[in-house]
């Protein structure tokens, strides 16, 4: 039974294990892939050096660009299914970013949002699109790269402003501080990388009915991406993420991990693309039982171009 | 005392905005660079090896003697400059440590070298 109103839940056990396992399975068969194919990998000087900021899927390398590029970087992730219903939330973030020296990247640009949501449990229906708020990201280099050092970190700092909230759609004041800690590990020279982040995300909300909320959210994820060709890296990436009502872990409200592959393609040499698919596949909410799907979604997906200029 | 949270992030966003400028000014180095030269001809790097002492900022001149223009990208020197034709760009590269370190062409992708320091 719904603690909340008292409705029966709807059993998740058939329609998560299939994408769960789909996404895994993936995942795994694509870093079978690579680890094959690392024992085969030689130098060979097609595969130059890459930016790795966006090999890893939802995970973010370490990369801030190259001095003086000029980026403009549509970004859309879409999270969809929740314990019942259909639920299907798109955010995409249209980024311009540039890099003005050898060590940071800023990046800002408004928020589109659409939602379409029937019948879920807490949740209103809606369906509509609109814009949804702006952001804006600074990403400083701490560690880099070098002859005596595989490892790259840096310091991500992201203000956010939504007029929409994210989960639900509906008319908000939100604001939020996404901070971020990117490392990748050069495992293969200009061929294999291990990327990690860590995560810390707290964020306010004001409703149309004068009610405000604090909440947090902690995580880490560890990713693989491996370069099959010149401009294509595929790979896999794991993110554990744990909610918690207040901005100071004070009240924790559930838990996820999420498991999928990512792809990456250079389109040409001045255009890029990105895709990657996370499934939930374990997880826990609070007083509801197995899996977290009030603070996070079923799957997410996420879609990102880049055009340099 | 009770901190609001609107107080509390507010002046994260001002911290945010303040470390960005710091740390922006702080990547600025004071020393005198060492000036290496390298050329562009045929749609080749000439020389096509060069070299820099280690951990001295480097003033980069490179000489584009082709009739079109080229763009000098690196990503490990983290740096990316169009020279339109028969011009010079000037690039300033930070301190770096010893290593080699590729460049090429992005306009013509088959054009490469590196630098080395030491």
């Amino acid at each position: 039974m719904d603690p909340i109103d008292g409705r029966p839940r709807v059993s998740n056990a058939g329609s998560v294990v299939r994408p769960a396992a789909s996404a895994a399975v993936l995942s795994l068969t694509l870093a079978c892939a690579g680890m094959s194919s690392i024992s085969a990998a030689r130098a060979d000087d097609a595969y130059r050096e890459i930016e790795t900021k966006y090999i890893f899927g939802f995970t973010e390398g370490s990369g801030i660009g190259l001095e003086g590029e000029k980026e403009f970087s549509p970004d859309t992730i879409i999270s969809s299914g929740k314990r019942d219903g259909r639920y299907t939330a798109v955010e995409t973030k249209l980024k311009f970013e540039y890099t003005p020296n050898q060590f940071v990247q800023f990046e800002f640009g408004p928020i589109a949002t659409y939602h379409d949501i029937q019948n879920v449990t807490g949740l209103t229906n809606i369906s509509a699109g609109t814009f949804g708020g702006f952001f804006g990201e600074f990403r400083y280099l701490l560690l880099e790269r070098g002859a005596s050092s595989p490892l790259s970190v840096t310091l991500s700092i992201e203000p956010e402003w939504h007029n929409i909230d994210e989960t639900t759609g509906q008319g908000v004041v939100n604001y939020g501080l996404e901070t971020n800690i990117n490392a990748d590990l050069e495992v293969i020279k200009n061929r294999a990388y291990l990327g990690f982040n860590l995560l810390y995300e707290p964020e306010r909300t004001l409703t149309q009915e004068g009610s405000s909320d604090e909440e947090a959210t902690l995580g880490a994820s560890a990713a693989f991406a491996y370069r099959v060709l010149p401009n294509v890296t595929i790979g896999a990436e794991t993110w554990y993420l744990r909610h918690y009502a207040g901005l100071g872990f004070n009240t924790f409200t559930g838990d996820t991990v999420y498991v999928g592959p990512n792809l990456y393609i250079q389109i040409a040499p001045k255009i890029f693309a990105t895709f990657a698919w996370n499934a939930q596949v374990a997880g826990h909410e609070v007083g509801v039982g197995n899996l977290d799907l009030a603070d996070f979604s079923r799957n997410r997906f996420k879609v990102k171009a880049s055009f340099e200029f | 005392m009770k901190i609001s949270i609107r107080a509390t992030m507010s002046a994260l966003w001002a911290a945010t905005i303040l470390a960005a400028f710091a740390l922006s000014a702080t990547a600025v180095k004071a020393d005198e660079p060492v000036t290496v030269q390298i050329s562009v001809k045929d749609h080749k790097f000439e020389p096509a090896q060069i070299h820099a002492p280690a951990n001295k900022p480097i003033l980069l001149r490179v000489k584009n003697l082709d009739a079109t223009p080229m763009e000098f990208e690196s990503v490990s020197l983290r740096v990316e400059k169009v020279v339109t034709a028969s011009s010079e760009g000037v690039i300033n590269l930070r301190p770096l440590q010893p290593g080699q370190y590729n460049f090429f062409d992005d306009f013509h992708q088959q054009t490469a070298g590196v630098l080395i320091v030491q």
